[in-house]
């Protein structure tokens, strides 16, 4: 017994030993050292809707850099964790990817939570970070410092584009709906200034914070039929996003009100809403496949093909070119050309890239990685809900803005983060 | 925030104020559905299922799979109502034959982690089976539109919820109440040693009433799948509500869960009129304070 027992145990660590070695090295057999990035994401649970095909957009774009000879004649190489929606998880694994992997710089975060909390790190840490996925404008704005980057847009660009069109609807009183934290009141707190700033003469009239995750909205939804808004704004997003949706549509809260919300445009809410979507809504979003894009963007039609081709090879069950895999294949060629103008890894001398700041073209225009914050200011689009010729609702009427014309200057950049400094200095 | 006009407008609105109450009562029914059986299962088998929520997660993916794979009738609805749960019940069967049966004279806390650790697996292969994308479903087309209750427009959906859940609390009671099985389940609730001493198998009644309490859960699932996204997390979202209402209700008290179920629905649902702020935490709050007047719940009896 005693015998077959330390057997078993052998086997498993003979087995642990070779597994380790096998798959080690091989990794890096193809050029020289790789460029490590420790990305720090949540790969498990609720927002791997989003996570997986920005994940796919990474890799993606990993694979065609490294075709074409790498970075500094070097492979790129991202080396994942999951922080399971955990800011204190995030941190953990950015210390054991820095200290133990030994990462060159880090990247990743899909919740505003993870990426201020990685970005604190890193500044203690000196360490450069690319925060990815996550929107809050604090994490380059009021939290900003040197060892941070922004690769895609923050709340400030597209709440604004959103808060614009609004502005042109017969509307004048407003109630929201947002999710009660950092990322919900920071969407509100935008579109409502911004939209008192262009149309003064707005009122607004009720407001509605849900617990992030909440499922029944149906109270929320009675006390918005009460607040004799004729607009609402809604910041819920995911599957949250469908609950009140679905919720809201019998009570008949969309013949009475107008909807603007960012997020319903995304395919991961249209397609469960099915002919329950809310036609007639305001949206920001990203749809490779409407008139109007492909129109701007030759080269859209083509990424999107091989997007949806890669996506299949790779056996993912979900295929289509969404914002989060735009965003992903943005990031990798964003931090790839950062350290490629930088000619070095050093985290000092990409940072004195970022500030001097620099534009990327993609295929669906361009990108500008602004110096004084080093926040990336791509284009924006916005539209409306509407039944596209397969019958599935989609985001039509497309309009573009591009961010640098709508996004806070670097002059108000630096004044909230003075206001920042000052406020922790008390 | 000067523009923010009225402080309690509603009060006036009676109109509104009746839709508000019937919403809050169908949020409570969905809420008896899944805490009745989990109170079920901890009245027999004296096990807290925390992977309760996991068998309302797999009813309402269940729901999606059947609607998927069924023709696009009218009754295709009805069936899979009827099929998802039932298959939620085998899975119910099967755990409890294969997992929990080796644990019911370990430490409680053995048995949290055990249960937990369901929660954690259940969830992960529902990532694997389903994948991350929300699902969902439509409400059949005889429901999917709105009635005027007091000239407000208020879902029909709802309407049935509102008819089937009680429908089902009376099917419960009198199966408990009028029915050797029900009997049988109240014994083992008292002092299940004598009830094996007396001959009855209780491993076969165990493994029924964990099939039950799955179905129950599964029920709930189903016929919430089309107010709501069928999402990842939605397990653990239902769990901690439903943990309230069955302490609040006393574990292991039938017409305990129903009490508190409409209660936390009114709660909620007013609580967010009256106090939108703190909201959340008005749940809570009745917990702790049923917890700290009636440490047993509600209708629940005192350990000795």
């Amino acid at each position: 017994m005693y015998m077959r027992r330390t057997s078993a145990g052998t086997w498993i660590v003979v087995l642990i030993v070779l597994l380790g070695v096998a798959v080690g090295p091989t990794i890096a057999a193809a050029q020289g050292k790789p460029i490590r990035i420790g990305e720090i994401n949540s790969y498990s649970g609720v927002a791997t809707v989003y996570t997986f095909p920005y994940k796919e957009g990474l890799a993606l774009a990993t694979k065609e850099i490294n075709d074409a000879g790498g970075v500094l004649g070097r492979p790129l190489e991202f080396v994942h964790r999951d922080d399971k929606l955990k800011p204190d998880e995030a941190v953990k694994a950015a210390r054991e990817l820095v200290l133990q992997e030994k990462v060159d710089f880090l990247a990743g975060c899909i919740t505003s939570a993870v990426g201020l909390a990685i970005s604190a790190y890193a500044k203690e840490a000196k360490h450069l970070y690319f925060a990815t996925h996550c929107q809050t404008s604090r994490l380059t704005w009021d939290d900003g410092h040197k060892y941070v980057a922004h690769t895609t847009n923050n709340v400030n660009q597209y709440v604004r584009v959103a808060a614009r069109k609004a502005a042109t609807l017969p509307v004048k009183k407003w109630a929201h709906i947002s999710p009660d934290y950092e990322y919900g009141h920071n969407m509100w707190e935008e579109f409502s200034t911004y939209l008192k700033q262009i149309k003064p003469d707005v009122q607004f009239v009720q407001q509605n914070w849900p617990k992030l995750g909440e499922t029944d909205h149906s109270s929320y939804i009675t006390a918005l039929l009460q607040s004799g808004a004729e607009g609402v704004f809604s910041s819920v997003w995911g599957s949250q996003h469908i609950n009140f949706l679905k919720q809201a549509r019998p009570f008949g809260l969309f013949d009475k009100m107008r909807l603007v919300a960012p997020s319903v445009g995304n395919p991961d809410e249209l397609d469960p809403l099915g002919k329950e979507a809310p036609l007639g809504a305001i949206t920001t979003g990203f749809n490779p496949y409407d008139e109007n894009m492909q129109k701007w963007h030759p080269k859209l039609a083509d990424w999107s093909k091989k997007y949806v081709e890669w996506a299949k090879a790779r056996g993912m069950k979900d295929t289509q070119p969404k914002l989060g895999a735009s965003w992903g294949y943005a990031s990798a060629y964003i931090i790839a050309e950062a350290i490629k103008r930088a000619k070095s890894t050093d985290p000092d001398k990409v940072i004195g890239v970022l500030t001097e700041g620099f534009d990327m073209e993609f295929p669906w225009g361009k990108v500008t990685m602004r110096g004084c914050d080093q926040q990336a200011i791509p284009p924006q689009w916005i539209g409306v809900v509407k039944l596209g010729k397969d019958g599935k609702p989609t985001m039509g009427d497309v309009e573009e803005i591009h961010g640098k014309d709508i996004v806070r200057s670097c002059d108000e950049v630096a004044k909230l983060r003075a206001a920042a400094a000052a406020k922790q200095q008390k | 925030m000067d523009t923010i006009t009225g402080l309690f407008p509603w009060i006036t609105n009676g109109p509104l104020l009746a839709v508000q109450v019937l919403s809050g009562l169908s949020v409570g029914m969905f809420l008896f559905l899944v805490s009745v059986g989990m109170s079920l299962i901890f009245g027999v088998t004296r096990i807290v299922n925390l992977a309760h929520g996991s068998f309302y997660m797999v009813g309402a993916y269940l729901m999606v799979s059947l609607m998927e794979v069924l023709p696009d009738r009218p009754w295709a609805f009805w069936l899979a109502l009827l099929v998802a749960p039932l298959g939620v019940a085998a899975l119910g069967a099967v755990i409890e034959m294969t997992l929990l049966r080796l644990i019911y004279h370990r430490d409680p806390l053995m048995q949290l982690i055990m249960t937990f650790g369901l929660l954690l697996v259940i969830g992960t292969l529902v990532l694997l089976v389903w994948g991350p994308d929300n699902k969902s479903v439509s409400r059949p087309d005889i429901l999917a539109g709105s009635v005027k209750v007091f000239g407000q427009p208020f879902p029909s959906y709802y309407l049935l919820v509102l008819g089937l859940a009680p429908a089902t609390a009376i099917a419960l009671w009198l199966v408990f109440y009028r029915t050797r099985w029900g009997m049988l389940i109240r014994a083992a609730t008292v002092d299940r040693e004598m009830l094996g001493a007396l001959g009855v198998n209780v491993a076969a009644l165990y493994t029924q009433v964990f099939a039950f309490g799955s179905w129950l859960a599964g029920f709930g699932g189903a016929l919430a799948a089309p107010t709501v996204a069928v999402a990842l997390g939605m397990d653990a979202d239902v769990l901690t509500t439903a943990f309230v209402v069955v302490v609040v209700g006393g574990l292991g008290s039938f017409a305990g869960s129903f009490i508190s179920a409409l209660l936390v629905g009114e709660l909620q649902s007013f609580g967010i009129l009256v106090f939108p702020a703190i909201s959340i935490v008005l749940i809570f709050a009745l917990m702790a304070v049923v917890l700290i007047v009636r440490p047993w719940g509600l209708l629940g009896r005192p350990e000795e």
